[in-house]
């Protein structure tokens, strides 16, 4: 197969509706547990509509307006959520070693998502504009400072506003996005076989 | 040893049932929607109000007047911070630091006193002569000016917002110190302290650094927003939730071996990193990548599964 066959191939199965928005699903991944990672989505999904109607409206209006500062509750209370649902599918997805059958890719994508949502939210604390903003500002520089990161200047919030309402979330939505489709694509993880399963297969395979 | 098998762990072995994704997720992004909007409209977001320069040159003029002096002598934090500020070694962790260099220079001698009473002395003229006489004094005199002006602040009364200093041979010092505190009280200073080359200020660099020493401290402190009171993940006001995903490296902040280290950060930042990349290659390592079935946590997730189709699962890196 020459490469633009492949690519070909591979992206028609990326873009496809069968990948984003099956119709059926494998029946062990049923229930409240399977939920918890499109509740982060859908978290990820408030937090990047409100942040886009509060950078439309520019950095000082979500301490001065009202419906701005409401915004910001929900922009607030949506991170909240969003970590709250992650680590919930992270315990999920952990207690089930989803890794198995190829999914090791998958398993280090969400764990990056969770490293990077870290600075993508404490970029945003360092947007309120408040007391908590000043603090966390002089108080992780010197960890940046001494990691060598001195070109990420928490204090200058000129940078922070760009790195928290466009890099970061740029970032981390595409992991989200690559993450979420080597799900579709791989199939959740299925249960632990049993023996007589394993004894079959394994036979097959090794007369 | 195997940790998965291409024919066991696929999800073509299963049967599929009919499920409306599209509807799964508007279900999810609603759920999310009215618990954020609901939230929002009861508790909004906590406030507490940012610590303002004027503010605090009111609240605490001799204070102000310390870290201002601490600037012009050279014994302040960021006087003697070193990279990416400047030259100093007081707050130099590891060579990296050093290596980078100073990117963002500051100077608070010049920085923080001089070039802020140089604009005061636009607006109050008797500021003049003082800092003219200080610039154009041996460094040696101006030595011996600050310290003596630091002798008489020690003994300093505070009446109100002013500062009664007793008669010393501070010389300028105590005209320019008392100018800066007018500044510091107007409201004018943040904006002499954030300039930057370029003429919008997007930037509250100095202004933040000016505060950064006892006076956003002791605010903190008060608050329980100090690395060893675990403030990393303390919202402001409790019972409001902070940053809580940071608890593991707030943590290993309160670890005392780390939090008197003179590269504290470097080692807590660093030791957090190593326990992420534990998370992250769980996969590949032994033991851990292993721990999932041994808990049995599974057998509650899939326990209605389990029920029907199979009452023995294992995992397959055991028996391959």
């Amino acid at each position: 197969m020459n490469w633009t066959a492949y690519i070909r191939q591979k992206m028609g199965v990326l873009f496809s509706m069968d990948t984003w928005l099956p119709t059926e699903l494998p029946e062990y991944a049923m229930g409240l547990m399977y939920t918890l990672g499109s509740l982060t989505a859908s978290s990820f999904v408030i937090l990047v509509l409100s942040g886009i109607i509060m950078a439309a409206n520019g950095p000082q209006w979500w301490t001065i307006s009202s419906i701005g500062f409401y915004l910001r509750g929900i922009h607030f209370w949506a991170v909240q959520a969003f970590f709250f649902f992650m680590i919930l599918h992270l315990l999920r997805v952990f207690f089930s070693g989803a890794w198995r059958g190829g999914r090791e890719r998958t398993w280090m994508l969400g764990t990056l998502a969770l490293l990077v949502a870290i600075p993508t939210a404490f970029t945003g604390y360092l947007m309120r504009g408040d007391f908590y903003s000043q603090w966390n500002a002089v108080q992780s520089k010197d960890g940046l400072n001494a990691l060598g990161f001195a070109w990420l200047n928490p204090l200058n919030a000129g940078q922070m506003y760009g790195l928290h309402v466009v890099v970061m979330p740029i970032i981390l939505g595409t992991i989200i996005a690559i993450h979420i489709a080597f799900i579709r694509i791989k199939g959740v993880v299925p249960p632990y076989p049993s023996h007589e399963e394993l004894e079959e297969i394994l036979n097959k395979e090794v007369p | 040893m195997r940790h998965y098998h291409p024919r066991v762990d696929v999800t073509h072995r299963y049967r599929y049932v009919p499920a409306d994704f599209v509807k799964h997720l508007m279900g999810t992004t609603l759920v999310v929607a009215v618990l954020t909007a609901v939230l929002s409209g009861v508790f909004h977001e906590p406030v507490r109000p940012a610590l303002k320069i004027n503010t605090y040159a009111t609240t605490h003029p001799k204070e102000f007047l310390t870290v201002a002096l601490g600037d012009l002598n050279g014994t302040g934090t960021i006087a003697n911070y070193g990279p990416p500020y400047n030259h100093g070694t007081g707050s130099v962790q590891d060579f990296v630091q050093k290596w980078i260099g100073v990117i963002h220079p500051v100077y608070p001698r010049e920085d923080f006193v001089l070039k802020p009473l140089g604009y005061a002395a636009h607006l109050n003229p008797g500021l003049a002569p003082a800092l003219k006489q200080f610039t154009h004094a041996s460094s040696a005199q101006q030595r011996r000016w600050e310290k003596a002006f630091g002798g008489s602040l020690k003994q300093a009364r505070v009446q109100g917002s002013q500062v009664l200093l007793p008669s010393g041979a501070y010389g300028p010092v105590g005209t320019m110190m008392q100018g800066l505190l007018e500044l510091g009280q107007s409201g004018l200073m943040a904006g002499a302290l954030n300039r930057s080359p370029a003429d919008y200020q997007f930037d509250n660099q100095n202004a933040l650094l000016f505060l950064q020493g006892s006076p956003l401290h002791n605010a903190a402190k008060k608050l329980e927003l100090e690395g060893n009171q675990w403030g990393i993940i303390h919202e402001e006001r409790a019972p409001y939730p902070g940053p809580w995903w940071m608890t593991i490296v707030t943590a290993i902040y309160q670890i005392p071996f780390i939090a008197n280290a003179s590269a504290a950060d470097a080692l807590a930042l660093g030791s957090g990193m190593v326990i992420f990349l534990v998370l992250m290659l769980a996969p590949w390592i032994p033991g851990i990548n292993r721990l999932p079935r041994l808990l049995g946590v599974h057998r509650v997730i899939w326990r209605k599964f389990y029920a029907t189709h199979q009452p023995d699962p294992v995992d397959i890196s055991h028996s391959s």
